[in-house]
């Protein structure tokens, strides 16, 4: 009897021991748990297509917020703050980069992003996004908006919505090597009528492709793109989360052509690499892949 | 001056020892100024900057006042895949002389390299591969041919290791054309011979014959993260480059 109720006393402490070193319960980032997220990163454009200066800077502040309510309902704000400016003018104001709401859902296999509100690119309106797996390698893609245009600085100035963009195309992903293809054509902000095609290799924490892109107003261009998710890659989540921005993006442009196949982003931090749904929803393509940020729930005492 | 280049060429190749393995100007994987049929690891990235000495840049393009002069290129590459490697180049250019100041201004060329292998080493065959520098350009008829893809070269290149007592000896044959006619010395069969020591395989001596000159050259990969390489060019002109190297897959390799 001794022995037996001392080996249930061993079994019960030893458990007790595996789940204090196990830690609490762990879920993947980039998913949208409920909580608000302040965040801030840097916007870092160059240029060297000026004969005079061989390289010209702009850096801006980006701080936002994101605010994921429940089922997938996000409200998301972000400004623009000059730092460095050797642009011009122009581009030397606060700026607001986006305010808007946002819902995911998913219609059996058809997954759909709405929102409503300011985009960046200085848009406002209404955007539907839509995402069809037809297997593990291929899917259709498409996005529709209808969209004025806002200035808060140096003066306020508005524009009501007057202009249709959308793009549709496809996507191929070829997971044993985390490649991904992505081709698409459409209307694009300056109402000119263009493609797109790029090629997209998905590494730990970092995704890099090449890209062409042609536009009937603005000819041909392209160039490459590094996306970097920034760490902490493992974070503890609670209520209110005060974090950097969740990636780093460069986009490279042979031309230097800044009109051409230009599109909004709904979502601050959107990039090539997560693409337009939260990975906790949508498991195709790279999501699939480890998850860049793993996040710790925060346990009360 | 002569002796100078002479002590340089002597200190790369007996101190480095503790430093070296290669990359080429262009950042792709090669010897000095020729091609190999080698590509880097999956997933490597670099992000790098070599010294030109004025013996090696194009006799068109990089002249100023009539003079050539030394210059530096810096570059980022990858191997998305074992296959392929891609890099972006720029190298500098003297523009104008502010005769006030004496201050140089300068401006750049830029371009990009591709290298493709279709099939990889196997224990009786060599590898083979094939590329460019430089093929395309965005000055699409606005100015002379001659001031666009100062570099511009496509090449076939096949590259065997051979391995005994733990060291490793490396055959290159390549055959090279360079599409401006100021660059044609260049053209032709081109080859070299590389050396890994058994007793440090980070560190690689090579020789090479560019079609025109022979290059000897040395580099060595520090801490996993830098190369260094240092080369002469018939034992009078030194080139010289740094880099820093990741692995985009997290793996580790020792060269």
């Amino acid at each position: 009897m001794f022995h037996r109720s001392l080996l249930r006393r061993a079994i019960a402490a030893s458990l007790l021991a595996l789940s204090l070193w196990a830690g609490p319960p762990e879920a993947n980032a980039q998913s949208t748990k409920p909580g608000l997220d302040f965040f801030s990163g840097l916007d870092f454009n160059f240029k060297d297509m000026d004969f005079e200066t061989q390289y010209k800077f702009l850096i801006r502040l980006t701080p936002g917020f994101k605010w994921n309510f429940g089922d997938h309902w996000q409200v998301v704000g972000q400004m623009q703050i000059p730092v460095l400016n050797q642009y011009g003018t122009e581009y030397s104001f606060v700026e607001l980069r986006a305010l808007n709401i946002s819902k995911e859902f998913n219609i059996k296999s058809l997954y759909l992003r709405a929102s409503v509100g300011a985009f960046t690119q200085n848009r406002y309106g209404v955007d539907l996004k839509a995402f069809l797996p037809l297997c593990d390698w291929f899917a259709f893609e498409g996005q529709a908006g209808y969209v004025g245009s806002v200035f808060l600085f140096p003066y306020w100035e508005i524009v009501a919505p007057n202009r249709f963009v959308g793009t549709i195309g496809g996507d191929i992903y070829l997971p044993r090597w985390n490649t991904q293809f992505r081709g698409v054509v459409g209307k694009y902000l300056y109402d000119d009528i263009g493609a797109e095609a790029e090629a997209m290799r998905h590494f730990n924490h970092t995704t890099i492709s090449v890209y062409a892109r042609w536009s009937n107003k603005f000819n041909f261009d392209g160039g490459f793109k590094v996306i970097i998710m920034l760490p902490p890659y493992r974070r503890t989540h609670r209520a209110v989360n005060i974090r950097p921005a969740s990636n780093f993006r460069l986009a490279y442009t042979v031309m230097y052509r800044q009109w051409n196949n230009k599109m909004y982003y709904t979502d601050p931090e959107q990039n090539e690499r997560d693409g337009w749904f939260s990975r906790d929803l949508l498991h195709w393509g790279s999501h699939n892949m480890e998850p860049d940020f793993i996040i710790k729930e925060k346990t009360k005492k | 001056m002569k002796h100078l280049y002479i002590i340089t060429a002597v200190l790369l190749l007996w101190w480095l020892p503790q430093t070296v393995q290669a990359q080429q100007y262009t950042g792709i994987s090669g010897l000095v100024h020729i091609p190999t049929a080698e590509t880097n690891h999956e997933g490597d990235a670099f992000i790098g900057a070599h010294f030109l000495n004025k013996a090696m840049t194009p006799d068109t393009g990089f002249l100023y006042l009539g003079e050539k002069y030394h210059t530096f290129d810096y570059y980022v590459a990858l191997t998305p895949f074992s296959w392929l490697e891609m890099s972006y180049v720029c190298t500098e250019r003297m523009r104008a002389k502010d005769d006030q100041t004496g201050q140089i201004k300068w401006s750049k060329d830029r371009y990009a390299s591709v290298k493709i292998q279709p099939l990889k080493e196997g224990k009786y065959w060599p590898a083979v591969a094939i590329g460019g520098n430089d093929v395309f350009t965005t000055d699409l008829g606005s100015s002379s041919p001659d001031v666009q893809l100062y570099f511009s070269n496509v090449y076939i290149a096949a590259t065997k290791h051979f391995t005994f007592a733990g060291n490793e000896l490396g055959l290159t044959v390549a055959y090279r054309h360079f599409f401006r006619s100021y660059n044609s010395k260049w053209n032709g069969v081109v080859g070299g011979i590389t050396f890994r020591p058994s007793f440090f395989p980070q560190w690689r001596i090579m020789a090479e014959y560019t079609g025109n000159e022979f290059i000897l050259g040395t580099d060595v990969l520090l801490w996993q993260h830098l190369r260094l390489q240092g080369s002469v060019k018939d034992f009078k002109h030194f080139y010289g480059g740094v880099c820093l190297q990741f692995n985009l897959l997290g793996k580790k390799y020792t060269y």
